[in-house]
């Protein structure tokens, strides 16, 4: 396939994490409000003057500070974020939205507000709880923490314009980004899709992860290429997965994955599009907070949600994905001592395999996969015993057609 | 009860007799003769040295020796040995003190057996974690090791309702799990919930008997017998479950994976306290137990007032998901009872601190600390004979006060506090501080929890009470809701106490503390005080031995604090299989 026109530009725009357009959004008088988790509504820290900025860690080195403060076996990517804010390459920050989800992250926020010392006149750190099941109570209570903690904070600090109508303007702007994520998206439906995982994940992280009134032309413009983008005769790939697990914004572990030949059709984990790109449907009746909140409970994904149904959405929707996009096997995986997704893919990878009948490869890795020779060995063996069973179901319903 | 009896024995028995027979015939006769005869050598040669040591001793030595005991602790442990090689000698008053609490605990042990002999018979063949119940007089020895007089009788004080409260759930369970007792009396009323949930709750619904799940089977066992959880440990872990998670949900999820825990209950109550393991064990669980469930799941930042309508609202449909299920209404006047009772105790309790905080600490040691957490926490006033235990201990602490008596044969050198999770598979490491280095741990944080008077004529309030209570459990009031109650809240405490040393445990799977490691090591030089960092893996003696927990207090002590240890026989001994 000829590549995309604007792959390079994006894939640039993902090497800082202060990134062109963001310095850009900041030179207009923008602020900047980062935030690490899908429980942090992303499209209220878009409302008014501000922009959402999902953190990352590209090109992470050494991680030696925060290793010292939040020692060798806390989840990587917290200590990434945390060097990286040390390091001073979150300065740009105007606020850091956190959640109370994961204890991990929590104390990455923590160390960064105690520690890191950004400079930003007004920066502030704040906290919300989070709910652990769905359900009229919590999803008030969720409401509550978001505006008392996050929407309030912003107004009185920046002034920010916190109205209903600043949150329709948000949700308008985000449900066009979702629109065009998702129809690029649809693409992999296809036998033969004119898309690859890896740039699926590049144009979806830049949404994540940069202005998105800056990358909207340029995201339409990608769309339209797709739509008429000619493929090649013979697939490149060997086979079809969907990874499903906790978050994944390095583009060499995707990268990793399709080089061992295994396209990746669906992204369910966290900095993926499912969930996140949803678009968010708004009536005239209720309060706007209310539904934009409730709409974060619902498609969320989390492990952290501990109550049966939502139990068995995640299982469900591990299971629809992988059929609705044609994939063959499904990797479940946790970056290294995330606690959330170390019991969940060890518990649901048995069950998608036992009782949904999916191939699975179950795998933990390190933030930064390039250099895993383990991984790529698992990947390629992973992708061998997918095209056996192939073989072999043809085999079997060859037999049986004689 | 007996039909169901007889149908494990139907079922099992057969089976169990095949495996011991097996087991019998692979005996290396000659290997445990030869091992016999060893430990008879080992045995008489610790008698000749003992008598050749109080022979070599001055008429003074001897006296003192009669009177207070011996001071060589390290002695009584023997390498490859489970129990010690002999009980200790504590001189003549403390050791009458001390045969009248062992007899006790045998009186407990006792009548838990007497309740259903034949289902705790089963259970012994059904479980291996019944077993480990067995060595409960040699864990109530070690967790008293160099106490003595009226220390001893508080010791043994707290211990009587703790070892109570076990022996009654133990039997409940046994009796009720439909594989063996499968009484259907008590499964009529009894309502499981997590063993990370306090039990207060139950004082509103005085006809159902509240048992924590897993704490009989994973969690208290785990402090008797260190070796215990390896198995369920190693289950989950072949199961997939990665080795850096924390060994609580781990063993608990191991335990259900190996069909260890008995079935029995109406229905569970799941909790998201105190940690993010504890939540994602549930999912384990359910698997196996198959019962209703409600998920308890109370905010996390609790010192924010505007979490607390939802914790209420939690522990209202909590409450009415229990009626529904139950058909038993909710009972205020119970419950204002109990709690009145509870509130009762929570004063004792800050009367125990107040003591520690003064120059004559008097109720330290691990006894405190267990009864804290396995009677205060988990029965919360429900007993009523605990009350009984509360005055007594209360009178004889004052008593000591006022004489400004030693809790320990050897003397108090430094005031400690021990900070962060404990080790279950080393519960006595406070006893082992005091008598090598005369480090007097004052308060552990797992005891230092909510002190709040709870509201007894409001109903309302009451429920938010509760809610609170909950929200600052045992772990999750330091460890949840942000650093200030775990960071900023050590200083405050070592400053009550007027403490020198920080004994800091370092439970490797514990992501929550670690997060905070660089601050606390920065804090604590800022401040100047001691930090001594203990790696444990809280239920995993592999990962880090009792033996090397030892060894980073003794490094401390002899390079930093350039000192010589009070019991020399305890600085460096092997205790990798005992009890």
């Amino acid at each position: 396939m000829k590549d995309l026109k604007h792959l390079i530009y994006f894939e640039k725009l993902l090497e800082n994490s202060n990134n062109e357009l963001i310095q850009q959004a900041k030179s207009e008088g923008k602020l900047a409000v980062g935030y690490t988790c899908f429980h942090m509504p992303e499209v209220l820290l878009n409302l008014d003057k501000c922009f959402s900025v999902r953190l990352r860690a590209p090109k992470t080195g050494s991680m030696d500070i925060a290793t010292y403060y939040m020692s060798n076996y806390t989840c990587e990517y917290c200590r990434a974020l945390l060097e990286r804010a040390i390091e001073g390459g979150l300065n740009f920050l105007d606020a850091l939205a956190g959640v109370d989800a994961c204890a991990e992250m929590n104390r990455c926020t923590e160390n960064i507000e105690l520690v890191a010392d950004l400079p930003g006149e007004k920066f502030f750190v704040t906290h919300a709880d989070i709910p652990y099941k769905v359900e009229d109570f919590t999803v008030e209570h969720y409401v509550t923490q978001i505006r008392n903690r996050v929407l309030s904070r912003l107004h009185e600090v920046y002034g920010v314009d916190i109205s209903d109508k600043a949150i329709r303007r948000a949700v308008d702007e985000h449900n066009r980004v979702c629109r065009i994520i998702t129809e690029i998206g649809e693409y992999r439906k296809l036998s033969n899709p004119p898309i690859t995982g890896y740039e699926f994940h590049v144009l979806n992280l830049v949404t994540y992860c940069c202005p998105k009134y800056l990358i909207l032309d340029k995201l339409q413009e990608t769309l339209e290429e797709i739509r008429t983008r000619q493929v090649d005769p013979k697939p490149w790939f060997r086979a079809r997965v969907a990874i499903v697990g906790s978050e994944i914004d390095d583009l060499d572990m995707t990268r990793l994955i399709e080089e061992a030949g295994a396209l990746i059709v669906a992204d369910r984990f966290c900095f993926g599009s499912f969930p996140g790109r949803e678009v968010i449907g708004l009536n005239d009746h209720e309060d706007v907070l209310t539904q934009v909140c409730r709409h974060y409970l619902k498609v969320s994904e989390c492990p952290r949600f501990m109550s049966d149904e939502k139990i068995l959405q995640r299982r469900e929707t591990a299971d629809r994905l992988a059929r609705e996009y044609g994939a063959e096997g499904i990797i479940y995986e946790q970056i290294k001592f995330c606690d959330f997704w170390g019991f969940e893919r060890a518990l649901t990878s048995h069950i998608q395999a036992e009782e949904y009948g999916h191939p699975v490869l179950s795998i933990d890795r390190p933030y930064n996969a390039r250099s895993s020779g383990q991984l790529r060995t698992r990947m390629q063996a992973f992708v061998e015993s997918l095209e056996i069973k192939r073989i072999q179901k043809r085999k079997q319903g060859g037999e049986r057609t004689c | 009860m007996l039909r169901a009896n007889l149908k494990w024995a139907k079922k099992n028995l057969p089976r169990d007799l095949k495996i011991w027979k097996e087991l019998i015939s692979e005996v290396d006769w000659k290997e445990a003769g030869r091992s016999t005869l060893e430990n008879l050598k080992a045995t008489k040669d610790r008698i000749v040295e003992d008598m050749k040591a109080v022979a070599a001793m001055t008429p003074e030595e001897r006296k003192d020796r009669l009177i207070n005991g011996e001071k060589h602790l390290g002695k009584l442990y023997r390498k490859g040995q489970m129990a010690f090689v002999r009980r200790e000698w504590r001189g003549v008053e403390s050791t009458a003190r001390d045969f009248v609490g062992w007899l006790g605990v045998w009186a407990e042990m006792s009548k838990m057996v007497m309740k259903d002999p034949i289902s705790i018979a089963e259970g012994l063949f059904e479980y291996r974690w019944l077993s480990s119940y067995l060595s409960l007089p040699a864990f109530v020895d070690k967790n008293t090791l160099g106490m003595r007089g009226p220390h001893l009788t508080i010791a043994h004080e707290l211990f009587r309702p703790v070892l109570r409260y076990g022996a009654d759930s133990i039997a409940t369970l046994l009796m009720a799990d439909e594989r063996i007792g499968n009484s259907p009396k008590l499964r009529k009323k009894l309502l499981m919930f997590d063993e990370m949930t306090m039990s207060q709750m139950m004082a509103g619904f005085p006809n159902l008997i509240g048992l924590p799940y897993q704490l009989m089977p994973v969690f208290m066992v785990s402090e008797i017998d260190q070796l215990i959880s390896i198995p369920y440990i190693d289950a989950v872990e072949s199961y997939g479950l990665p080795a850096d998670t924390c060994p609580v949900p781990t063993s608990e999820c191991g335990a259900a994976i190996m069909d260890a825990l008995p079935h029995c209950g109406l229905g569970f109550i799941s909790t998201s306290t105190p940690c993010d393991g504890s939540t994602m064990a549930t999912s384990y669980q359910d698997r196996r137990f198959r019962l209703p469930t409600y998920p308890l799941t109370l905010p996390v930042r609790y010192d924010d007032e505007d979490t607390l309508a939802c914790g209420a609202e939690d522990m209202r449909r909590c409450i009415k998901w229990v009626e529904d299920l139950t058909g038993e209404k909710w009972d205020w006047d119970h419950y204002f009872t109990v709690i009145k009772r509870f509130n009762e105790q929570t004063q004792y309790e800050v009367g125990k601190w107040e003591v520690n905080k003064t120059p004559y600490p008097q109720v330290i040691g691990p006894a405190y600390e267990l009864f804290r957490k396995w009677n205060y926490e988990m029965d919360g006033g429900l007993d009523p004979r605990v009350m009984k235990t509360f005055q007594k201990v209360d009178r004889a602490m004052l008593q000591a006060y006022e004489k400004k008596m030693n809790p320990y044969r050897a003397p108090i050198r430094h005031r400690a506090i021990i900070w962060s999770c404990p080790a279950h598979y080393y519960a006595n490491f406070s006893n082992w501080l005091q008598n090598t280095w005369g480090i007097g741990v004052l308060v552990e944080m797992e005891s230092l929890n909510f002190t709040k008077m709870l509201n007894t004529d409001d109903k309302e309030e009451a429920i938010r009470d509760l809610t609170r209570l909950y929200e600052r459990m045992v772990m999750r009031k330091h460890t949840n809701g942000g650093y200030v109650h775990v960071l900023d809240e050590l200083w405050k405490q070592v400053e009550e106490f007027n403490a020198e040393i920080v004994i800091m445990y370092q439970h490797v799977c514990c992501k929550t503390m670690a997060g905070l490691q660089g601050l606390f090591d920065e804090q604590a030089r800022q401040r100047g005080i001691h930090m001594i960092w203990v790696e444990h893996d809280l239920m995993d003696p592999r990962t880090v031995s009792r033996r090397d927990m030892r060894s980073k207090v003794n490094s401390y002590m002899m390079n930093v604090f350039q000192e010589e240890p009070l019991d020399p026989s305890l600085v460096d001994f092997e205790d990798d299989v005992t009890w």
